[in-house]
């Protein structure tokens, strides 16, 4: 009796337990959100759960029954049936998404993902009765969403990391300019010095008074030689910091190429003479006018000129050639010269570059010459080339320029004529003065001087002021027909003193032409000068013709507000 | 219990079949040749496991477990240092850079190719010894070496051995260590070691 009931109550439970595992699988098909596919051991379905239904678009009652082979003929192309075989075979099978992509085809819920079959990660199991197996249980996970994610975080990292080496990249290209920017301050020291020993030393000379009249002649010679190479080595400087800072400004007209390059030739004709040096020219004159800054085209010219001659020997050539090919205009510089080498070609246009960089170097000079041809070159949309075969081979410089066709007939088209190169400042040709009386404003008294004197050359009556506040004083108590003022002054710059004698009436002055002096050459510097009220500008150091120019320039016309 | 050479050579021969099996699958797979280093076979008690894997897998470790059951009983692990399982789901799957960790795709990559090097050698010696084995599904664990052994000797009251078996695999000019290792009963290894003696008698005949 015992036995009997207890024995019925394990029939009672274990039906009960069978009852509830038949219906948490019942439940189970349904509510889990992978695929789920029963097959027997013929590989025919039998069952298809509601995931399977919705995904595939095929309802259960299509499949069950028919072979799973049969229903997705792709599994055997793909040799995927293997995995369902192994199952058959007792193996638990794995597909991961990354070697085998799907199982099944199905469209990807999230398309946006970027994938148009929703990517799956699959296991197979037999399913066994008693060590027989009877049938494979699949299940699919859509495992789309992850993979994009797992691709966006990846992308990222690589992206971080392609950031940091770029970085890296950034740090050593930056410590590498540092370096050319040591190496250049010591040449530019070193060049500075140069002509500055001679000046001081052959000034000291003439001081003492004991020169020969001959050799005070070859003092002030070689004085305003050296200078003026200083003066060229700033105006370098000058100009690289204007190019790197984007300020420099093209003066764009139609110009006579011809009359640039010719006018460069000019200039550079004196060095090359005394290396013995022929220059040959080969000048198109289809090739003119151009479109152009005609003093910056000049200084390209007169840079790889002066560069050819410079690193030409005794009795060598140079030749120049102008064409005009097709659409554009073609300036070639060839020289027979030590060349350069095949691994300096690629740095010729950087930056305070020169080839042999050591202290005992040959050639003196910034290595900025070349930089700033190529830089100025690109302002004309054109571009510069370097070609030699070696070092002893000579060198050939090639500058491309756009041929732009200059409608004529315009007057403000008209080719501009330059000055000639100004080896030897001559008073003769330039405007006279007479008559004029000018204020020359300055702290420093030996600029002040050396205005004075010039101007004074030039037939004017000069008076100077050391400061805004004497300069304001002598206005009233001279009435000076020209002011040129220097404009960084201790206790009251020349803005503030031009602010002041421009809102003075016009019977008191406050319609003086005015000119500006300053170090600062800069775009910025000059259009502050202009809105402060000054006519002109004049970059220091001053020139003393374009000094003149500008004076007389000044004289003709009255500043009208 | 020691093996014998002659053993020794037999079970890695066997376990080298699979192994070829295994390079097979992968290189379809992939698209890549991929060779694995003829197997070095080695009987371990379970106790002396853990300082004979410390010298080769230090650190974490990956490993893909599958447990087998049926007259021949036990579980079968293959183990990789964390660094060789980035680098060998980055070989298998055509990683177009260098990744540092194991992203839920590479777990389910490693976790395949566990399952077919495991697999082949654990249907060989099913052949081997006609019987049928019962796998469970593989699982990947990321664990420390000690964690690793805790969890395979855990609830084992008697004395068992670990088959371990150390190869590498050699995929597009790189390489990646790995040991496969097969911990069994003493009855069971017993069993699995007559019928290698057996089959290489047979061999040999």
């Amino acid at each position: 009796m015992i036995r009997q009931m207890t024995t019925e109550r394990i029939d009672e439970s274990t039906s009960e337990a069978t009852l509830l595992n038949a219906a948490v699988l019942h439940w189970m098909r349904d509510l889990v959100a992978h695929g789920i596919i029963t097959t027997d051991s013929e590989l025919n379905v039998v069952e298809w759960n509601h995931w399977m239904e919705s995904h595939t678009g095929k309802r259960a009652s299509e499949v069950i029954g028919s072979n799973l082979l049969d229903l997705f003929p792709e599994l055997i192309e793909r040799r995927l049936d293997r995995h369902f075989k192994w199952a058959l075979e007792g193996q638990v099978r794995v597909l991961s998404q990354a070697l085998h992509g799907y199982l099944v085809a199905m469209p990807a819920v999230a398309a946006e993902h970027g994938y148009p079959q929703m990517q799956q990660a699959v296991r197979i199991s037999p399913l066994k009765h008693r060590e027989r197996v009877i049938g494979t249980l699949t299940v699919i996970e859509d495992v789309t969403e992850r993979v994009a994610r797992e691709a966006e975080l990846q992308a990222q990292i690589e992206a971080r990391s392609r950031l940091l080496s770029s970085e890296k990249l950034a740090r050593n290209e930056a410590e590498r300019a540092n370096r050319l920017k040591d190496e250049f301050l010591a040449t530019v020291s070193h060049e500075l010095r140069n002509p500055l020993n001679a000046i001081l030393g052959w000034s000291h000379m003439l001081r003492l008074g004991k020169l020969t009249p001959a050799n005070a002649e070859r003092a002030v010679e070689t004085i305003y030689r050296n200078a003026k190479s200083q003066a060229q080595l700033v105006a370098d400087l000058l100009d690289v910091s204007r190019i790197i800072s984007g300020k420099l400004r093209l003066d764009v007209r139609a110009l006579d190429l011809l009359y640039v390059v010719n006018a460069a030739i000019d200039s550079i004709r004196p060095a090359a003479d005394a290396k013995n040096i022929r220059i040959q020219t080969v000048l198109d004159p289809a090739a003119a006018p151009i479109s152009g800054d005609a003093d910056r085209l000049q200084q390209v010219v007169w840079n790889l000129l002066s560069n050819a001659v410079k690193f030409t020997p005794k009795d060598g050539r140079i030749q120049v050639k102008v064409q005009r090919i097709n659409t554009h205009v073609e300036i070639v510089v060839r020289d027979t010269g030590v060349g350069i080498s095949k691994e300096f070609l690629p740095y010729v246009f950087d930056r305070f570059r020169q080839a042999d960089a050591s202290s005992t170097r040959i050639h003196g000079g910034l290595g900025l010459g070349l930089s700033i041809v190529h830089q100025l070159v690109d302002l004309h949309g054109g571009a510069v080339s370097v070609q030699s075969d070696g070092e002893g081979q000579g060198t050939t410089f090639t500058v491309t320029l756009p041929f732009v066709d200059v409608v004529s007939g315009e007057k403000e088209a008209e080719p501009v004529h330059l000055t000639q190169g100004d080896e030897v400042i001559s008073f003769d040709g330039l405007p006279s003065l007479e008559g004029l009386r000018i204020l020359v404003v300055d702290d420093e008294p030996d600029t002040r001087e050396l205005i004075q004197e010039v101007l004074k050359e030039c037939g004017a009556e000069v008076i100077t002021s050391p400061s805004a506040a004497a300069a304001l004083t002598a206005l009233e108590q001279h009435k000076p027909d020209i002011l040129v003022s220097d404009l960084g002054m201790p206790d009251e710059d020349g803005y503030s003193l031009i602010t002041k004698i421009r809102a003075l009436p016009p019977e008191r002055g406050g319609d003086i032409p005015a000119a500006a002096l300053t170090a600062y050459a800069r775009a910025e510097d000059r259009m502050r000068v202009l809105r402060a009220g000054f006519q002109f500008h004049l970059p220091k150091p001053v020139d003393s013709a374009e000094l003149v120019t500008v004076v007389a320039s000044l004289a003709g016309r009255a500043y009208k507000t | 219990m020691k093996l014998t050479e002659r053993q020794t050579d037999a079970l890695s021969e066997l376990i080298n079949i699979a192994f070829a099996r295994t390079g097979a699958a992968l290189s379809e797979l992939t698209g890549h040749r991929v060779v694995l280093n003829p197997p070095e076979v080695a009987v371990y008690r379970t106790e002396e496991l853990r300082p004979a894997l410390a010298k080769f897998v230090p650190g974490d470790v990956a490993s893909i477990h599958q447990v087998f059951a049926g007259p021949v009983a036990g579980d079968a692990l293959l183990l990789l240092n964390y660094e060789g399982a980035v680098h060998l789901t980055d070989l298998l799957t055509d990683g177009h850079k260098p990744s540092n960790h194991l992203d839920e795709s590479a777990r389910e990559v490693l976790t395949e190719v566990g399952n077919i090097l495991l697999n082949a050698c654990l249907g060989m010696f099913g052949n081997l010894l006609k019987v049928h084995v019962t796998f469970s599904v593989p699982r990947l664990h990321l664990e420390t070496l000690d964690e690793l052994i805790g969890s395979i000797t855990e609830g084992k009251t008697d004395l068992h051995y670990a088959l371990v078996v150390y190869t590498a695999f050699h995929i597009r000019d790189s390489s990646v260590t790995g040991f496969l290792v097969i911990v069994l009963s003493v009855a069971s290894l017993d069993r699995l070691i007559q019928e290698v003696d057996a089959w290489e008698a047979q061999q040999s005949r």
